[in-house]
Formats: C-alpha cells, sequence, structure tokens
C-alpha cells in the first residue's frame, strides 16, 4: 500500500511502499508541486527503483525555476538506496532521527 | 517456497507478501528482508519490462537457510544478464542525471551473490542475501 497527501504543516507525506506498481499515483501527485517542497518520509518504508525516477524527474522540474526537494525522516534501509544511488549528492535528505 | 506470478506489475503486492511471510516466519531482520524485497521487484520488473510479448508466469522461490535463497526463473524471455556491470555515474551532476537504469545496479550492490543462466528461452537469476547481519 502507498499513500501520498499534503500533511497540515505544506509538506507532501509519503507512506507504505512505493514500488513500480505505485509510481503513477506518485507521479500524478508531485508532478502538481511547484516551487521547493518537503517530502516527509517518516512513515515511508520502502522505495525501488522505479520510485527513485520518479524523484528524480522531479528534483530535475523544479531545478529549472531553482527550487527542489528536502526528503526528510528518511530511514536507513532508503538512506542506502539513496546513498548507493548517488541521490544524497543531488537531494536535499535527511535521515530519520 | 515456490510460487508463479503472473507477468504484470500488478504482481508486485503479492510478490512482497509471499516473501515477507517467508522471512518473517524466520524472523529475519529488516536489514536482510528490505534489499531481499528491493532485489526481487527490481529483477521481477525487468522480466516484465523486456518481454512485454510474453504470457507466462514467472516462477519465484523463496529459501531461508544459512542465508536467504532467492530463484526468478522467466520462461519465454530474452536474454538479460543482470551480473552485467552497468556504467551508472552516482556522482554526475543534477542536470546529466537521466531516470532509470539504476535497478540493476542496486541489486548488484545490495545482494551477497547474483548468478544469471540462459538457455532456450529460460533465463534463471539466482540470489543470496546472508541472514546473520542486520545492515543493507
Amino acid at each position: 500500500m502507498f499513500e501520498i497527501e499534503m500533511g497540515s504543516g505544506g509538506e507532501v507525506i509519503c507512506r507504505g511502499r512505493l514500488d513500480a506498481a505505485q509510481c503513477a499515483r506518485a507521479e500524478s501527485f508531485l508532478d502538481g508541486l511547484d516551487g521547493a517542497s518537503t517530502l516527509d518520509f517518516n512513515e515511508l518504508d520502502y522505495i525501488s527503483s522505479a520510485g527513485l525516477g520518479i524523484l528524480l524527474k522531479t528534483q530535475k522540474r523544479l531545478a529549472g525555476s531553482g527550487a527542489g526537494l528536502k526528503i526528510i525522516n528518511v530511514n536507513n534501509h532508503i538512506h542506502d538506496v539513496f546513498r548507493y544511488s548517488g541521490f544524497h549528492t543531488i537531494f536535499d535528505i535527511h535521515a530519520k532521527e | 517456497m515456490r510460487r508463479d506470478f503472473k507477468r504484470h506489475l500488478d504482481s508486485l503486492g503479492g510478490l512482497y507478501e509471499f516473501s515477507e511471510a517467508v522471512m518473517a516466519e524466520r524472523k529475519l531482520p529488516d536489514g536482510v528482508r528490505f534489499p531481499v524485497h528491493l532485489a526481487m521487484e527490481e529483477l521481477f520488473v525487468n522480466m516484465v519490462h523486456y518481454n512485454p510479448t510474453v504470457t507466462t508466469d514467472i516462477e519465484v522461490t523463496v529459501t531461508v537457510g544459512d542465508a536467504v535463497t532467492v530463484s526468478l526463473v522467466d520462461n519465454g524471455g530474452v536474454e538479460f544478464d543482470v551480473t552485467t556491470k552497468r556504467e551508472v555515474d552516482i556522482d554526475a551532476p543534477l542536470e546529466e542525471r537521466k531516470p532509470g537504469g539504476l535497478g540493476v545496479h542496486l541489486v548488484q550492490n545490495l545482494v551477497d551473490t547474483l548468478e544469471y543462466e540462459y538457455q532456450d528461452g529460460r533465463g534463471e537469476v539466482i540470489f543470496t542475501k546472508g541472514s546473520g547481519t542486520d545492515n543493507v
């Protein structure tokens, strides 16, 4: 199961498992973002390369207007996936405390 | 334990539940379960995407011993050697990055062993992930 919605503080809340079957929903939501945005991964358990592709596409689009994504509360497994993918150099990533 | 899955992304939920049940029964740590789930998805999705006209199910076997061993068998698909090193520049700046191409790279980095065999239209990927570590 994967859920994505706008939080009360303006951050994007992601929950569950972002696998290849859920990417269309994530892409549709993230395509609606304009300007700097924060993704809260506190309740996101899993992401695969398909999800990484959606994040990268969004980051490249936002960078065109000088903005970008900040990703917070990233669990250690997803953090490792980001590191193996080199995403830690092109995203503002904050691990879960 | 073996189960066959329809060659479709909608099978990913069932694929996760199947492997999670096998690994949870053995109380394997998240540090093993996470990379196993990720590698299974990446390999399964590759078999789906590279063989759009093939209709056979994909056979998945998960065995837990000293390590978790996973086999995915693709009958009728094209040859796709997932053990071949891919050129992935993880240090490239954002403007040079393109979506895609990370799946096999992640598999190669997250599993302990990775083998591929292809003969007469039958492709099989076997990977292992140790069960004694809590790290990805």
